[in-house]
């Protein structure tokens, strides 16, 4: 088994220099995405796009104690241990690796959107020019070649770093463990377990919903439901519906036959 | 009074567009989303392409949704109808569906008492339908427009239902479509031109005959006429 890796956001450490985005956009070849007018504000994009994979989000906050607060988080896919996207993919499309990096196979991907829809953080965009989805993939290709991920390389303030899970994580308490003795009482590492756990981790100093980020998302059961239930039901409904119509025509048939006799 | 002496109008033609506007329709979206229900239509996606087929998909969305609306208007007789014989589901419609299933196979099952202008089982096909569409198009508006304004959490159980709702609607209209062309042909008449046979009529819908005489459309004397022709 391949080593597992992860990607730690220190929102804590970032400054918000947006060279992430631009070393993102560069290695995966994202034309300019000018989709979000210019209204003097200092956020590049208001979402991700399906050619803005990587995005730092900047949020203006006053806490309880009136102090000013401006937030840099880097949103991107989490890669979750359990991946919704993946589960519920109707074509297979969307692969987990063995390293923990969830890549979309673009070959096979029809853009039927059902990963925007059952990904629990909203990530995934299709694309509707090429008709297929969209999303981080880790830089799986840089990594099989002993690389780190683009956006961690370029990173200067040490705020993106990339290893192995377990390096990361431990790292992480680290940083949360220097973060409440700087007074961050809520300082916490997101690692979600109702979707297995993440490959794109991130150092908090308060809670995640400060950052718009579900406390306690979950891989969501209506995937189950569809896969187990409702495609086998579907099928089973309208081929049973041919198959008993057809029956019953034949029976009519010799009924009537017997009749005329 | 009678047409040919032998036929009664039965729906009117804004009714019959309806319901083959509704028909082909629903045939179409189903298969222009089969590839993703099941792998053995995969081959669709690659005969027309998958972004050619969903954006078909979302063309017969447009007239399956706008096709009861606009025959609020133009076939309101017949969906008020719908409305009203769906409401007055009662005893007779109950035994009608425990004693017919013997047709199905051919059988002529005796005690079924008169039927109104739907039978039972026709009844419970029109509300099946029309929970159906309701729910086919919320869902399916939901994953259609939902992105950024309806939480994942929920856009995410749309996919099921959705799903569900077309299996179920599908196996339903195959029902449909068997009784229609295997068991009563006379009633495809109906869905062509408007008119039924008055004896098709008096044999499988008592009640509308008796409601008719009663309203002095036709007589006594012309359908006992037209039965024995």
């Amino acid at each position: 088994m391949a080593q597992e890796i992860a990607m730690l956001h220190d929102v804590a450490r970032c400054s918000a220099c947006r060279a992430c985005m631009v070393a993102c956009k560069q290695w995966h070849d994202l034309p300019a995405d000018m989709s979000t007018p210019f209204e003097g504000q200092y956020q590049s994009h208001a979402e991700l796009t399906p050619t803005t994979w990587n995005l730092i989000q900047m949020n203006e906050r006053v806490d309880s104690a009136g102090k000013f607060h401006w937030d840099f988080f880097k949103r991107q896919c989490m890669h979750c241990a359990d991946p919704a996207c993946a589960k519920g993919c109707p074509e297979e499309a969307i692969e987990k690796l063995e390293n923990g990096a969830v890549v979309i196979d673009e070959e096979k991907c029809v853009g039927c959107g059902y990963c925007t829809h059952n990904c629990p953080f909203d990530v995934p965009k299709v694309n509707k020019e090429t008709n297929k989805s969209t999303k981080c993939d880790l830089c799986f290709d840089r990594i099989a070649e002993g690389m780190e991920p683009a956006c961690s390389k370029t990173c200067t303030a040490d705020a993106i770093r990339f290893g192995t899970k377990e390096e990361m994580l431990k790292r992480a308490e680290e940083r949360v463990a220097i973060l409440k003795q700087e007074g961050h009482q809520d300082a916490n590492v997101y690692n979600p377990q109702g979707v297995g756990g993440i490959h794109m981790l991130y150092v908090l100093p308060e809670k995640p919903s400060v950052y718009n980020l579900p406390e306690n998302p979950q891989t969501p059961d209506s995937i189950n439901l569809w896969k187990d239930v409702v495609r086998p039901l579907g099928k089973l409904a309208g081929a049973g519906a041919i198959v008993g119509v057809l029956g019953m025509a034949a029976l009519k048939g010799m009924t009537s036959k017997k009749e005329e006799k | 009074m009678l047409v040919n002496k032998k036929y009664i109008k039965r729906h009117k033609m804004g009714f019959v567009y309806f319901h083959w506007i509704n028909a082909i329709s629903f045939f179409l979206l189903f298969l222009t989303a089969l590839p993703l229900y099941t792998d053995t239509f995969r081959f669709l996606y690659d005969m027309f392409g998958a972004a050619t087929l969903q954006y078909a998909h979302r063309v017969f969305a447009v007239i399956f949704i706008a096709n009861p609306i606009i025959g609020l208007v133009t076939a309101n007789d017949g969906i008020m109808r719908l409305v009203k014989e769906v409401l007055s589901f009662g005893r007779d419609d109950i035994v009608f569906n425990q004693k017919f299933p013997a047709e199905l196979i051919g059988k002529e099952p005796e005690g079924i008492p008169p039927q109104s202008f739907y039978n039972g089982g026709e009844k419970m096909n029109i509300l099946l339908q029309a929970v159906l569409w309701a729910l086919l198009v919320i869902s399916g508006a939901v994953l259609w427009f939902g992105e950024g304004l309806v939480s994942p959490a929920i856009r995410t159980w749309m996919i099921p239902l959705h799903s569900i709702c077309a299996g179920f609607g599908f196996a339903a209209a195959i029902g449909h479509i068997y009784l229609a062309l295997g068991v009563n042909p006379d009633s495809m008449h109906g869905m062509c031109d408007g008119t039924v046979k008055a004896s098709y009529a008096a044999k499988h819908h008592g009640k509308w005959i008796d409601e008719l005489v009663a309203e002095g459309k036709v007589t006594r004397e012309e359908i006992k006429q037209a039965v024995k022709n």
